[in-house]
């Protein structure tokens, strides 16, 4: 029971990973990004092949994840960052998709659909599986505060407000001088790399990675987790992780239950449960759990009344 | 010549969806992602009926019809309350519609890929091209669909009554049009047309869940190629994807071809937003 | 003789297969209070979206402070000292009324990455500075209650000043006002043509107004624009140009 509740709170941190990434590019900066798997997995593979390809420690590969992503992310967004909110969707949606195909064909590089076999981990040589087991879990925890810490501040910096202006209507902020593609383009890169980033831990974690790790789905929970926690405000995207992690690890446990039901039926069941929870949500409360707050943050309110 | 014969079937199959995701987009303004999971549960009502007894073109008729209705029924329940939502928010939506449909098929009928009941028969040969019977049909019917589909939009008093309303609802609404009524035709229609697609695509590809993703991208792509708004254009844009789809079989390498969409649809809204025939239709 | 704020020079701009503007030249001088007056559809809009640039001219040049700024993005003419409300107030609704006007600030060292990540220290003291001034700014218009409210939750005339707030927290030399003073109650009339004064006087500040409201025109304006149907019909002060036949005509053809 221990083993699994490790487990879970691990896949947890890297969808809380996730869901801030996606916070900073759709929750702060309305860019509607559909194409995280496409990062997340270029994350993975390029991790992978710096660590066992080429042999460079962990770390490594980790930066190579992010750069990666960013540079990935950078891409993306000079081609599509003039277009608005749905067919933004769907050219990233067609990003994660191309990727998936090269994922799965230029095997020479990446092990296409035999998987790609990682043995590097993000452990110190010697522990005993438990140990290890929470070792990674402090690992990912340890990034995740940090992805925490620094996108929290951002939000709530003047950067941060530019980038909630530039959601709302793009005209007003650049007659106001603010250079919204150049913003755009940051807040997207931000979050590409970091979606990188939490590839790379995954892959490192589960240490076999194919492209069917990348499908749609996967994007489907992570946008859950926004919607569900509160798009906009980066606690919200934190506890809109773990209550989709919980829904959707906690419906394995349903297997038991329904004996009668095959695997795919129960994968199947998951998923319906995923998606009419997700449509409810926006229908009932789409501000989320957690909805953004719109008061004047503590640093801006000086002591003496104006 | 092969390979415009086999764009050609791709697009007869793909044809009548795009018309009808034009149609929900130019009268409710947003891109409806389920679509291709609309097609995938025709076909499969389709595959159904026939694996009851039923011959295949009654099978059709049914998934018509069912998909027409599932199409209704997901409207009122899911995209009605949420009318006034950004044209993102419905996106996101229909996306979960279209996990929910994939899984309810997933969950019925699992995994593996079924046919319809044909019997087998040797692919003909006519001038140097190879073709199957049942392309010709998918081609055939499609053909007539189109037409018929596009008669009724130009001619009849249905068809003007679904442009003016697509144009501008409230003022239809003050002239007198019953707009209701007139959108709840437009969606039948719509669903009808993915009903119909399904069953083609059921016919010319294969049966199995997997359909779904296989073919939104294309039917989106064709949509935005041939021009949001117009439902020539979907037909035409139909073509183009399925050429682009052939050429990237035969130049660049077979399993791209899924990301051909992506990459038509991203080329014609930088380059041309409202594509080859369609107006700038305004979104929310 | 100083170089005109404003130079506009046979600019055109057709839409929709119209032309809504149509070889329009006249200039705004540093310190002026200018009208830009004219019926309904007369192009004041889109002139105003030419010189902001978030329209780009088919034809013709614009000018600012003498330099050629034809074609340039709107945050590049901002940068080159121009700002301008919107005629349909375009608030930024889930932000607060207090963020809306802070955003207007320029140079603001919290808006770049490098410094909302690196130099907490001088952010914190910025951001105390301007949340003083925007107060002030706030103060002036009288919309001090609604500080902390999201902009999306106010009225119509509210939203008018706060339009006029963000416009003044700017900072810039030259200020476009488009209908400033459309559905605002009176007194607050009053009040923002003492402000536009207060600011042309002891600040310089050059201003290029659009407005339908004949009192506010005669108040403020030293001289003005006439346009109708896309063209340039008369210039003069504004006692002058009423008296213009031609002028007349446009509006009474517009009322008829």
């Amino acid at each position: 029971m221990d083993a699994y509740l490790v487990a879970i709170l691990t896949t947890a941190a890297i969808y809380v990973i996730l869901a801030l990434a996606l916070n900073m590019q759709f929750g702060l900066t309305g860019l509607m990004n559909f194409g995280v798997v496409g990062f997340y997995g270029l994350g993975a593979y390029s991790s992978g092949i710096m660590t066992e390809t080429l042999g460079q420690p962990i770390v490594m590969g980790m930066l190579a994840a992010m750069i990666v992503g960013g540079t990935a992310g950078a891409l993306v967004s000079l081609l599509s960052i003039r277009l608005s909110g749905d067919f933004l969707a769907i050219v990233t949606l067609g990003f994660a998709e191309t990727m998936r195909l090269a994922f799965n064909n230029e095997d020479w590089l990446t092990r296409g659909p035999r998987g790609f076999l990682i043995m590097t981990r993000p452990v110190l040589e010697g522990l005993g599986r438990d140990a290890t087991a929470w070792f990674i879990l402090g690992v990912f925890l340890l990034v995740a505060a940090v992805v925490f810490v620094v996108f929290n501040r951002l939000a709530g910096s003047p950067f941060g407000r530019v980038l909630r202006s530039i959601r709302e209507d793009d005209l007003v902020p650049a007659t106001l001088g603010k250079n919204v593609l150049a913003y755009r383009l940051k807040a997207f890169v931000l979050g590409s790399s970091v979606m990188a980033l939490a590839g790379s831990l995954y892959a490192h974690y589960v240490q076999t990675v194919t492209p069917d790790n990348f499908t749609t789905q996967v994007a489907v929970l992570v946008w859950m987790s926004l919607i569900v926690g509160g798009a906009g405000n980066m606690k919200g995207a934190v506890l809109g992780a773990l209550v989709v992690t919980a829904i959707y690890e906690g419906t394995r446990f349903l297997a038991p239950l329904m004996e009668f039901l095959t695997p795919t039926q129960v994968s199947a069941l998951r998923f319906i449960i995923i998606g009419t929870l997700l449509i409810v949500v926006v229908r009932f409360r789409p501000e989320g759990l957690l909805p953004e707050r719109i008061v004047a943050r503590p640093a801006a309110r000086d002591p003496a009344p104006g | 010549m092969q390979l415009i014969l086999n764009a050609i079937a791709s697009a007869a199959v793909l044809a009548p969806a795009a018309i009808g995701f034009t149609l929900i987009f130019t009268l409710f303004r947003y891109t409806n992602f389920a679509a291709g999971a609309l097609m995938t549960a025709g076909a499969f009502a389709a595959w159904q009926m026939n694996d009851l007894g039923l011959p295949i073109w009654l099978g059709g008729i049914c998934a018509v019809a069912f998909a027409s209705g599932l199409l209704m029924l997901s409207d009122r329940v899911v995209f009605e309350p949420l009318r006034g939502r950004s044209g993102g928010t419905l996106l996101l939506v229909s996306i979960a519609l279209s996990v929910i449909i994939d899984n309810v098929i997933r969950f019925a009928y699992g995994t593996q890929i079924r046919a319809f009941d044909l019997p087998l028969r040797p692919p003909l040969t006519y001038a140097g091209l190879r073709f199957t019977p049942e392309t010709l049909s998918v081609i055939g019917i499609s053909v007539v669909a189109t037409l018929a589909v596009g008669a009724l939009l130009a001619f009849t008093r249905l068809g003007r009554a679904l442009r003016a309303v697509a144009d501008n609802p409230s003022l239809s609404s003050i002239r007198g049009l019953p707009v209701p009524r007139i959108e709840a035709a437009g969606i039948l229609l719509a669903g009808a047309l993915f009903g119909l697609s399904g069953t083609l695509a059921g016919l010319d590809l294969a049966i199995e869940p997997n359909l779904s993703w296989a073919l939104t991208i294309p039917v989106i792509a064709a949509a935005i190629v041939g021009g949001l708004g117009s439902p020539l254009g979907a037909a035409l844009g139909a073509v183009i994807i399925g050429l682009a789809e052939e050429l990237t079989v035969a130049f660049i390498s077979a399993p791209y071809k899924g990301a051909v969409g992506f990459v038509v649809i991203a080329l014609v809204l930088l380059l041309r937003p409202q594509g080859l025939l369609g107006r700038a239709v305004e979104r929310k | 003789m100083s170089v005109a704020r404003i130079e506009v020079d046979g600019l055109s701009k057709v839409l929709g297969g119209v032309t809504v503007v149509n070889n329009v030249s006249f200039q705004v001088d540093p310190g002026q209070i200018m009208g830009l007056i004219g019926p309904n559809g007369a192009g004041k809009t889109t002139m105003f979206n030419l010189i902001s640039g978030v329209l780009r001219p088919d034809a013709g040049k614009l000018r600012v402070n003498g330099r050629d700024v034809t074609g340039l993005p709107p945050y590049r003419l901002a940068r080159h000292g121009i700002v301008r409300s919107f005629q349909l107030s375009r608030e930024l609704d889930r932000l607060s009324v207090l963020d809306n006007v802070l955003l207007a600030a320029p140079s603001h060292p919290g808006e770049t990455l490098g410094g909302a990540l690196f130099r907490p220290f001088a952010v914190r003291r910025a951001e105390t500075e301007l949340t003083r001034t925007a107060r002030e700014m706030l103060a002036l218009v009288s919309l001090t209650p609604h500080e902390s409210k999201p902009a999306g939750a106010l009225s119509g005339g509210q939203k008018k000043l706060l339009e006029l707030a963000r416009a003044l927290m700017a900072g810039a030399d030259t200020i476009l006002l488009d209908e400033i003073a459309a559905g605002v109650a009176p007194h607050l009339v009053e009040e923002i043509i003492a402000i536009v004064q207060k600011l042309n006087r002891d600040l310089g500040k050059t201003f290029l107004i659009i407005e339908h409201n004949v009192g506010f025109i005669r108040a403020l304006t030293s001289r003005v624009v006439v346009m109708a149907a896309g063209e340039l019909l008369a210039e003069g002060s504004f006692d002058h140009v009423s008296r213009n036949p031609a002028v007349i005509e446009s509006y009474l053809g517009q009322a008829a």
